[in-house]
């Protein structure tokens, strides 16, 4: 416990910034139900369980365009 | 000159309305945090994974080692996703014919290349001035007593391999309509000037040693007239590399 409260003020905001790349990532997979290859289940994986890359690759590869 | 502060503009709001600005501010300001986290935490993370009984002897971690985690996080993982989310900036425009209306209204040619290279160049050093002042922060938060020279210029040369890079990519996307292309181009820079690295003689005007020897900077092992060849070199090939993009865009069918 000792130690977790030593490094919360890391944590907190690394945890803020993880999530927020990876809810408005999600949040655009739910969306946008168009890609420009894949599916909505394998986007939501990858979106979802591969660090900080996952959702970079989903925007730059996977978004479809909007229409 | 009205025209390129508007294209600029344009290329920004684009960055905003394609979460590009985001990303590279997320991204940039996840290693800032990380960075010095990782530095803090190494020696408990290493004493936890030992064996029962086993014990190393590790120095207390210092300001060196954030920076050291910096340099390799951005160096790495930060300039990959720089260039993969800039692989697009002029490929996805001429795929989807979009310029063309406005090149035939009789907007330039040389003012979109120059606007792109704008755009990048803003969205870069935004992303990398947050993450360095994140890490500044922690770092002087949690090791307020270690002294770190040459910082400015170490941070500095980083940020001027990031624009080379940026430069060799649009001159890559302008020769190339893949998106792709532009990619494997910029792979294949990086892995000649790591080839050339080989060569001792070239190993002091490699732009290559502005994103490997920033801690050697701070340590001192590595005077700061050592840098200035590369230095001078990489803004001297970006501008050339830029002037050839303007050149090609020129030619190029669209």
């Amino acid at each position: 416990m000792e130690i977790l409260r030593e490094y919360l003020p890391f944590l907190v905001p690394l945890i803020i910034a993880q999530l927020a790349l990876g809810i408005t990532a999600i949040v655009h997979v739910l969306k946008h139900p168009r890609y420009r290859f894949g599916n909505k289940p394998i986007w939501v994986l990858i979106v979802l369980f591969i660090n900080i890359i996952g959702p970079v690759v989903y925007f730059v590869f996977g978004r479809g365009e909007d229409q | 000159m009205r025209n390129y502060i508007a294209f600029t503009k344009k290329e920004l709001l684009e960055s905003i309305r394609t979460y590009r600005l985001l990303i590279m501010l997320l991204v940039f300001l996840i290693f800032g945090i990380m960075s010095p986290l990782a530095a803090k935490m190494m020696p408990e993370i290493l004493s936890a994974s030992m064996p029962e009984g086993m014990t190393i002897s590790l120095a207390e971690p210092t300001a060196i080692d954030s920076w050291t985690q910096f340099f390799k996080n951005i160096s790495q993982m930060g300039l990959i996703v720089t260039i993969i989310i800039f692989s697009g900036v002029l490929g996805t425009e001429l795929s989807k014919g979009t310029l063309i209306n406005l090149l035939t209204k009789g907007l330039s040619r040389n003012t979109v290349i120059l606007s792109k290279f704008t755009g990048m160049a803003i969205i870069w050093t935004i992303s990398y001035a947050a993450a360095f002042i994140v890490t500044l922060g922690y770092t002087v938060y949690l090791f307020p007593n270690d002294e770190v020279s040459n910082l400015l210029f170490s941070v500095f040369c980083l940020w001027l391999f990031g624009m080379f890079l940026l430069a060799v990519l649009l001159s890559a996307s302008t020769l190339i309509k893949n998106n792709y292309g532009a990619l494997l181009i910029s792979g294949a820079v990086i892995v000649v000037l790591k080839l050339c690295n080989i060569v001792p003689n070239l190993q002091n005007y490699n732009p290559l040693l502005l994103a490997t020897d920033n801690v050697s900077l701070l340590t001192k092992t590595v005077e700061v007239s050592s840098l200035s060849d590369a230095a001078a070199i990489s803004i001297i090939c970006s501008a050339m590399l830029i002037i050839a993009s303007i050149l090609i865009f020129r030619k190029r069918q669209l």
